[in-house]
């Protein structure tokens, strides 16, 4: 029950609606005592013979008046109860949106994002639960079982209450303890069920093996074994759950015939009227209700508090790159210059970057080139802080970033990722990402400088056509383009791009080199490549290897050296070659 | 992520009845589960008549002799308990029908993907398969389970209350059949309603998650591009319209289910007390038949709630049911063979006859493809990315139908030997070898019964991957896990070539083998090579020109077509493609320099 303390906060908010919903669902829960009471005295009174018309009129009107308000106040209470329970799972979904916008690559590398969906789904939902039904079966329960019980040890007999309610105690515990079982037993049907789900996904990446050894036949009886596996689960959880209908049958069963037993025998002695009789065993059929949802109740909570407990603590998680009080909102702008003497990433000793120290003037083109993992994205990543805690500084515009607000730092730098990520949305939005009022001038001119506008209107929808997951699937050179689009609509102060032209060909290549070079006088830019074509024309060229700079100049200094950077030249010019077939 | 699927209702009901056309193998299980049913049912109608029989004939007189009582406590009693039994009988019974029909369709959907041709599974992501194969079954399942249960048993349920009530009273009856059209109107309104609002919600929350898990995996452009704020109001607004749809589907649920059900209770009841009221006037009333009535009431309402609130997921059920029979029809199918006679491979000759080949029916990615290899010979591939010599592979091994040029074994067309027949002559080992979750022993053998432990320790120790397997823990039972992600690329690919050469194919078929080897295990894989090629004929893919040197016959393939044929002394002599490649692959700077110049 303490989940119900830890999401105080929520019920203060909405004071207005859980008072009332719970005051309503109090009127429900008494008014519900009405109409057995009415059976009794009409039966009693058919019974001796003194039914008028008079008398049958004004219980009708009762029993009419008793239904309507039922059904209005049932009714209301839902709104307020189940409404602000969906709220609640609504501002809860929201914070955490709010707090994964706030966490930075870090938190993303060690999270995976299943787990982050399953949190804002599954939990949310059992967090809802809780607030919704939680709350109804908590009210309800002890207000429709309390009063059904005071009525019928105060109106009808005490002795006979106390006698009938005997059984029913087992009834809850049983209830409760056949959820456990449930529980655990649903859980093992699940688990089958994700193996299944496993071996149909491997049967399906291995298709090619599976048919390469013909054994297409002996791959489906081992699903039929497995798929076998997944019935027998199912049919305990089956039997579990066909437990539940029976005992409450007979328990109530149980109750229903100690009432009727002892009961003839209060009738007899004159204590009670037939007609009370009668009464008392549609009570008994309100009780079942109340005992049912109290054995819920805790499998409820128990759930809602495991969820809570989990967001809670993923929304405590720190926020690890924030601004600095002194932070200026001014925009960077001139000479990017490092000085770092190491870098690691969380959690690894191993430096991944060693002593990188360079000057890049505001207006020129740095060419980075190097191994995979040699460190070139890592030393990308730095500039745009998704890392921080280096040895050493980096300074844009003669200040170290931490000194620029992180918003502003960001807007100087127009950034294409190597893994070109877009958006479920129109290829217009795509490139207008950073400002969705762009104009179409604007968004076909980025589009032209990225040399995708061509692509672009041999689309279905043109501009207007879906891309991203759910849309038309893009070739890899065709993404890469439309993220230097994104990249240049911004026209940003300093464009990097990390190794974003590998997918396209040389002749396009060229082609966005040059636009860039013409249509980007005055400004920075930085580029890694693996093809050393796309960085020849550089002002610097950098070559790491295991997180150092080991050779520097440019194109026409490195040729010269004889080293790393004239080996790999040679070696993809002769590529080249091959891919064209050797002409 | 899924396609939206509208059906009209007669499609809805061609779905639902092909459905219900796989419970046709469990005629005898239906039939007892329906007797039980029916038993649990007149249990359910005969306890209160019981009691109206006790309130009449001995209460109300007085007549209270202890015999007749002790056996009527105990019927009723009796009734009681066994009816719980048959209860408890006849729910497993339906839910176990339930499982098993579902096992079936899974089974069903899964052999129809296999049979499909690889054709398939290029234009359809594998997600969207498995999602077929478990999620829409389980989706199907549910319906099963729940709503076709639920209708069934409420139905009886109501059915024989009203034959109860008729055998008590047959004009009160007849009033009472007056709730009926009410019932059923009020059904009709919530399934119209609630279908749409419900529909709504699902979309909305499928459009939230969506957007979720879309704003988490592009989280790093997100905050680079500092378009924090801007998502964060586009996703408030997304949930604000899930809370919205949420809150409609409370509202209907509110006025028309739990609510509006109780509501007709109570005027059911005044119909019961007035007609009893009424009649008093003139004739004396039983009260146990009073009883009765107030009891068969209470009943008459808990299955009718329960039916209205599975509603929703029959639609579910219908429109999974519809992805996955479509996924059933598909005509996509793995080629056929047209087997004349029983041939046998026995020598292994390969041959290839102006073979032209494309996927797409538009772009030939193979173009007169021409080729032998002699039985025991080594024909080696080699080309750039895309230049056709998986295609070549993907045909031979029948994974795609040609329509162009012939491809002979042993001078037959190879469409003329059995499946098994190919399969077992024809040993591939594909670039990336596939690991399965199990044990090592079982990805050497695979599927195949026939093997003994002897001869998969054989074949392991044929191709040396004895050395690195007897030094796992558990050696030959190591546990693979996922993709045997525990394994190095090279110990993975030995044991692949072990479960090959278990196989003992006479034709060996090398899809870039060597492709991703680390150098530690380089060795032991090219050993294993030579001795696998030995006797047997080989066509190999090669991605290292040094694994080909000493092939007969090395044809050189450009955008499709073989531009040079050779040996390797001839081809580098040739000065040409190869001997470019050659060049590259051996890092001979200054050669290079030559060459480009």
């Amino acid at each position: 029950m303490k989940v119900f303390l830890e999401l105080g906060w929520f019920f203060k908010q909405e004071k207005k609606a859980y008072i009332s919903g719970v005051f309503f669902l109090l009127v429900v829960a008494f008014l519900q005592l009405v109409p057995p009471k009415v059976i009794g005295i009409v039966a009693d009174h058919i019974n001796d013979g003194t039914v008028t018309k008079g008398l049958l009129a004004e219980w009708v009107v009762v029993l009419v008046a008793v239904g309507l308000a039922t059904y209005i106040l049932r009714y209301y209470w839902r709104i307020m109860i189940f409404g602000s329970s969906v709220k609640l799972s609504k501002i809860l979904r929201n914070r955490l949106y709010h707090h994964f916008t706030k966490m930075s690559p870090a938190f993303y590398q060690k999270s995976r994002i299943g787990d982050l969906m399953a949190h804002a789904t599954n939990d949310l939902q059992a967090i809802q639960q809780t607030a919704g039904a939680g709350v109804l079966t908590l009210v309800d329960s002890l207000s429709t079982g309390g009063f059904v019980i005071l009525t019928m040890a105060f109106t009808i007999s005490w002795k006979l209450t106390l006698i009938c309610l005997i059984p029913l105690p087992f009834m809850a515990m049983l209830t409760s303890w056949f959820g456990t079982m449930l529980h655990r037993s649903f859980h093992k049907a699940q688990e089958a069920f994700s193996s299944l789900n496993d071996k149909t996904q491997e049967s399906i990446t291995g298709i090619k093996v599976i048919k390469t050894f013909g054994q297409e036949q002996e791959d489906i009886e081992d699903f039929r074994k497995q798929s076998d596996d997944v019935v027998q689960k199912n049919i305990v959880v089956a039997k579990i759950d066909s437990l539940y209908d029976p005992t409450i049958s007979i328990i109530v069963g149980i109750s229903f015939f100690l009432s009727i037993v002892f009961g003839a025998k209060y009738v007899l002695n004159g204590e009670l009227t037939i007609g009370q009789l009668i009464s008392f065993t549609t009570y008994l059929g309100l009780l079942i209700w109340p005992m049912l949802a109290f054995g819920w109740l805790f499998n409820i909570v128990e759930r809602g508090r495991a969820s809570y407990d989990r967001v809670a603590k993923l929304l405590g998680e720190k926020v690890e790159i924030t601004d600095q009080k002194q932070a200026t909102e001014m925009v960077p702008c001139g000479d990017v210059e490092y000085r770092i003497h190491e870098f690691a990433y969380p959690g690894e000793l191993q430096p991944i970057l060693k002593n990188i120290q360079f000057r890049l003037n505001k207006g020129e083109t740095l060419g980075i080139v190097g191994k995979t993992g040699a460190g070139k994205t890592t030393l990308l990543k730095l500039l745009i802080r998704e890392f921080e805690g280096y040895n050493g500084e980096i300074l844009f515009g003669g200040a170290a970033l931490q000194d620029y607000k992180l918003e502003k730092l960001r807007e100087a730098i127009g950034y294409v990722p190597q893994d070109h990520f877009l958006f479920s949305a129109t290829v217009a939005e795509n490139i207008a990402f950073t400002n969705p009022s762009a104009d179409c001038v604007e968004i076909e001119l980025a589009a032209k400088l990225a040399n995708i506008h061509e692509d672009i209107l041999q689309f279905t929808d043109g501009y207007k056509t879906i891309v991203g997951e759910r849309g038309v699937s893009l070739s890899g050179g065709q993404k890469q383009r439309i993220s230097i689009a994104r990249a240049l609509l911004m026209d940003p102060e300093l464009l990097v791009l990390d190794d974003s032209l590998s997918a396209v060909d040389a002749k396009t290549e060229e082609a966005i080199l040059s636009a860039l070079k013409e249509n980007r006088e005055g400004k920075t830019t930085i580029i890694t490549s693996h093809r050393l074509s796309a960085i020849a024309h550089a002002n610097l060229i950098l070559v790491l290897e295991d997180g150092k700079i080991i050779e520097r100049g440019t194109h026409e200094e490195l040729m010269e050296q004889n080293g790393w950077y004239r080996e790999m030249y040679l070696h993809q010019q002769l590529e080249e070659l091959v891919e064209h077939g050797g002409h | 992520m899924e396609e939206k699927v509208q059906l009209s209702e007669r499609e809805q009901r061609k779905v639902l009845y092909r459905l219900l056309s796989y419970t046709k193998p469990h005629k005898r299980t239906i039939t007892l589960a329906f007797v039980l049913l029916l038993l649990t049912t007149v249990g359910d109608i005969v306890l209160p008549i019981l009691v109206k029989i006790f309130l009449d004939d001995y209460l109300t007189p007085g007549n209270l002799e202890f015999k007749p009582l002790l056996l009527l406590g105990s019927l009723y009693m009796g009734i009681q308990i066994v009816k719980a039994i048959l209860l408890f009988f006849q729910l497993v019974k339906f839910q176990e029908i339930a499982l098993y029909i579902i096992q079936q369709l899974r089974i069903d959907v899964f052999s129809k993907v296999q049979a499909l041709g690889l054709k398939y599974f290029d234009k359809t992501p594998a997600g969207s398969i498995v999602s077929r194969v478990t999620n829409d079954t389980e989706a199907i399942k549910d319906m099963f389970v729940t709503v076709l249960a639920t209708f069934i048993q409420s139905g009886f349920l109501l059915f024989g209350i009203f034959i109860a009530m008729f055998i008590l009273n047959v004009k009160l009856a007849l009033l009472c059949v007056i709730i009926i059209p009410i019932l059923i109107f009020v059904m009709v309104l919530y399934r119209k309603m609630s279908s749409r609002f419900y529909l709504e919600m699902r979309e909305r929350l499928s459009q939230l998650n969506a957007k979720l898990n879309e704003s988490l995996q592009g989280m790093a452009i997100i905050q680079v591009f500092r378009q924090e704020k801007r998502l964060r109001s586009e996703f408030g607004d997304i949930n604000e319209q899930h809370y919205k749809a949420g809150m409609k589907n409370i509202k209907i649920d509110g006025l028309l289910l739990r609510p509006a059900i109780d509501l007709i209770y109570i005027f059911a009841l005044i119909i019961v007390l007035s007609y009893f009221g009424i009649t008093s006037f003139n004739t004396s009333v039983k009260i146990g038949v009073i009883y009765a009535f107030i009891n068969y009431l209470d009943r008459f309402f808990e299955p009718v709630n329960q039916m209205m609130m599975r509603l929703s997921l029959y639609q579910q059920a219908i429109v999974a049911g519809s992805r996955v029979f479509k996924l059933l029809d598909e005509d996509t199918l793995a080629p056929a063979q047209k087997e004349e006679g029983a041939s046998q491979i026995e020598k292994g000759k390969v041959e290839f006859m102006n073979v032209s080949f494309s996927y797409d029916g538009k772009r030939d990615v193979l173009k007169n493809i021409s080729f032998a290899a002699n039985p025991g010979e080594t024909v080696a591939l080699v080309g750039h990315t895309g230049s056709g010599k998986s295609s070549i592979i993907n045909l031979m091994m029948r994974f795609y139908e040609f329509e162009r040029g012939e491809i002979l074994i042993d001078g037959e067309s190879i469409r003329h030997y059995s499946k098994v027949e190919i399969r077992k002559k024809l040993g591939l080992v594909l670039q990336d070898p596939f690991l399965f979750y199990g044990t090592v022993k079982d990805n050497i053998r695979l599927h195949n019964t026939d093997l003994t432990d002897e001869q998969i320790e054989e074949a392991a120790q044929f191709v040396q991957a004895n050395t690195f397997i007897e030094k796992l823990e558990d050696g030959y039972r190591h546990k693979v896990v996922e993709r045997g992600a525990t394994f190095s690329s090279g110990q993975r690919q030995l044991i692949a070539f072990a479960r090959t050469i278990a196989a003992n194919p006479k034709v060996l078929v090398l899809d870039e083998a060597t492709a991703n080897i680390d150098t530690e295990t380089e060795e032991a894989i090219q050993t294993a090579l030579a001795k696998m090629r030995k006797g047997r004929t080989t066509i190999a893919i090669a991605h290292r020109l040094s694994t080909i040197q000493d092939a007969d016959l090395i044809l050189v393939l450009h955008q499709g077509e073989i531009v040079e044929r050779g040996n390797h002394q001839e081809l580098l002599a040739q000065k040409g493609l190869y001997h470019k490649m050659f060049l590259l692959q051996n890092g001979m700077v200054e050669k290079m320099e030559d060459v480009i110049n």
